[in-house]
């Protein structure tokens, strides 16, 4: 054994490293778990659908990237005991303000609801990758009810840097769509392309037939997309319920076209430790391995991504 | 103000305090970087290595109970080939002890992996994980089965010149019978607890809530009975105890000490306060001091002392 190599001198090494290395590494310690001051909580749209609109003040909004997410304790003690996992649609850092949509759908959502203006929340964030931004070209973004809530800081960003975005959305009915930030999207001026389940809004078919019906013309060159189309899509952006993401991605592979989807599962940690929240991924070679939705995502490759659960 | 003296010896390892990450909790070592420094901390254990790869189980892996989770993970991880190969290197350059939970499906599996992880590698301690819930026919039925223990320990132990540390299982009839039996075996502490065997309900789906049935239950509802069985165990054998469950404050983590545990494990606090060990430290140095303590070694116990 080399002396370099026997435990007490191991250690010894180790604790020269240790009071060199901590001051270090220990600045930026706080910069990412931040108490966040609530400036807004309210209900968007028509209180039956739950759909809510939060605006959170701290330093998280410095950083943050459209498709990232915050993971937030929504009251202090045990119960609930996990923190929660929340998107963020718009970003402004010069208010250092974050909105997060959210929808009611159990305990977690249900306590944050009755969270009021002026109190803090225990806020971890902002995590995660988020999407890529193409250089130039035309940004086509997909989503399925409220999906569209990590989409809205992607296409703010996308417009910032002079893409030019096309949204695809579908939902239930009229009202959700209304109560999930309908009227911010078109402040946006975009085109946007609808539909509804109900026909109450837009066109009565799934989000996935106008994509393709869109995807065909470009395929076909026949894009005729109206003026704010500048050329063919260069990314497509999804994110909604699981088999709908499954069917756009593989419309849009089908057409050669690169698509980044955002995932969503349970996780305790989110900072990819606890491996509950893992997704399973395929490389080129067919060589299946997990990848974590609060660390490697929650924005993947679609062409990665393997939906069978049975993994 | 003199500082608190937080030294701890244990198996053989010379620790800078007495707070440790639980395998599973803290993947390896990089994950909370961010938030708190692995020299902050006195070791860290990082996930359960089997010989093959795994994949784990699928999700759902996890859900929310009254003031705890179940998890039925299946132990993921890369297996041991990878692990020495792209992960001890990473995990030799982090600034504190790290103990390596290892796992497996017989006694060669766990003779293999110690053999395989030596001294050399700069590894602090191997960690027998003989408890997990999680698998079919897995590690627990070592945790479950006194004799079995013994042997599994003894064979690791025959193999390996790294401290032994036997995790126990909380899901026995008597504790200390399973902690006198890796003593015997030769393990240089004990570990305890993992988490208790739960099962939680989907009443929308009508089905179990994680794709296992049954899960791994840990945070602190299980407090008060880690905390029992590190008392009995305290009684019951010499070797060091690392006591854990459930503990998310400092004042949890000092609860476990006076009981008699030398070293304490953070799990699935880490979760919920990704620098629960920095503060967990402070609030026990704090406690130290206004209790005039000088060093926290002198809590281990103390409420043993009192009965």
């Amino acid at each position: 054994m080399k002396i370099n190599e026997c435990p007490g001198v191991v250690r010894v090494l180790k604790l020269l490293n240790f009071l060199t290395a901590y001051q270090v590494s220990y600045k930026g310690c706080e910069s990412m778990l931040a108490d966040q001051e609530v400036i807004i909580n309210e209900v968007l749209g028509t209180v039956d659908l739950g759909i809510r609109k939060m605006v959170l003040r701290g330093p998280i909004a410095l950083e943050a990237k459209p498709g990232q997410f915050v993971h937030i304790q929504v009251r202090p003690g045990l119960d609930p005991l996990l923190r929660r996992p929340f998107s963020i649609t718009a970003i402004d850092p010069e208010r250092q303000e974050i909105t997060l949509l959210y929808k009611i759908k159990g305990k977690g959502t249900e306590l944050l609801s009755k969270v009021c203006p002026g109190q803090m929340l225990n806020s971890l964030g902002p995590l995660g990758k988020g999407f890529s931004l193409p250089k130039r070209g035309d940004l086509w973004l997909v989503a399925g009810g409220i999906g569209v809530f990590p989409l809205y800081a992607l296409a703010v960003a996308a417009i910032k840097q002079g893409l030019a975005v096309r949204l695809f959305w579908g939902g239930e009915s009229y009202s959700l769509l209304e109560c999930s930030g309908l009227a911010m999207w078109k402040e946006l001026e975009l085109p946007v392309h609808i539909s509804t389940i109900d026909g109450s809004y837009g066109q009565k078919c799934l989000v996935t037939d106008i994509l393709d019906d869109y995807l065909q013309k470009y395929s076909q060159g026949d894009l005729g997309l109206g003026p704010a189309t500048t050329g063919k899509p260069v990314q497509v952006a999804v994110c909604g319920p699981k088999g709908m993401m499954q069917a756009v991605t593989e419309l849009c592979l089908e057409t050669g076209l690169p698509v980044e989807v955002s995932l969503e599962e349970h996780m305790a940690c989110g900072l990819g430790a606890c491996l509950g929240c893992v997704v399973t991924m395929k490389d080129q070679q067919g060589k299946v391995r997990r990848a974590k939705v609060c660390q490697d995502g929650p924005v993947f490759r679609g062409k990665e991504v393997v939906w069978d659960v049975s993994y | 103000m003199s500082p608190i003296d937080f030294r701890t010896s244990l198996a053989g390892l010379n620790l800078r305090n007495p707070l440790i990450t639980s395998s599973g909790t803290y993947g390896f070592g990089d994950e909370y970087k961010d938030y708190c420094p692995v020299e902050a901390l006195g070791a860290i254990t990082v996930k359960g290595i089997t010989p093959e790869p795994r994949l784990g189980n699928p999700l759902p892996r996890i859900t929310e109970t009254p003031a705890g989770m179940l998890n039925a993970v299946g132990l993921e991880n890369p297996g041991l080939e990878e692990f020495l190969r792209s992960y001890v290197p990473r995990l030799q350059k982090l600034s504190t002890a790290v103990i390596v939970n290892i796992s497996g499906f017989s006694v060669e599996d766990y003779v293999l992996m110690a053999s395989s992880i030596r001294c050399d590698s700069g590894m602090a301690a191997l960690e027998v994980n003989i408890s997990c819930p999680n698998i079919k026919h897995g590690g627990m039925h070592f945790g479950t089965d006194p004799r079995s223990a013994e042997q599994v320990i003894a064979a690791v132990k025959r193999k390996t010149d790294l401290p032994v540390i036997a995790k126990l299982s909380p899901n026995v009839t008597d504790i200390a019978e399973m902690a006198r039996a890796a003593a015997a075996g030769g393990a240089d502490a004990v570990s305890l607890i993992n988490t208790l065997l739960g099962m939680s309900i989907d009443i929308d789906k009508r089905s179990p809530a994680i794709a296992n049935t049954y899960g791994g239950l840990s945070g602190p509802a299980i407090r008060p009975v880690a905390v029992r069985m590190v008392w009995q165990v305290a009684q019951a054998v010499k070797i060091p105890i690392i006591g854990m469950g459930g503990i998310i404050t400092w004042q949890d983590a000092v609860e476990f000490l006076l009981a008699g545990a030398t070293a304490i494990s953070i799990g699935t606090g880490n979760f919920i306060n990704p620098r629960a060990p920095l503060d967990i430290l402070a609030g026990i140095g704090q406690y130290c001091r206004k209790h005039g303590f000088k060093s926290s070694r002198d809590l281990v116990g103390l409420a043993q002392m009192r009965r």
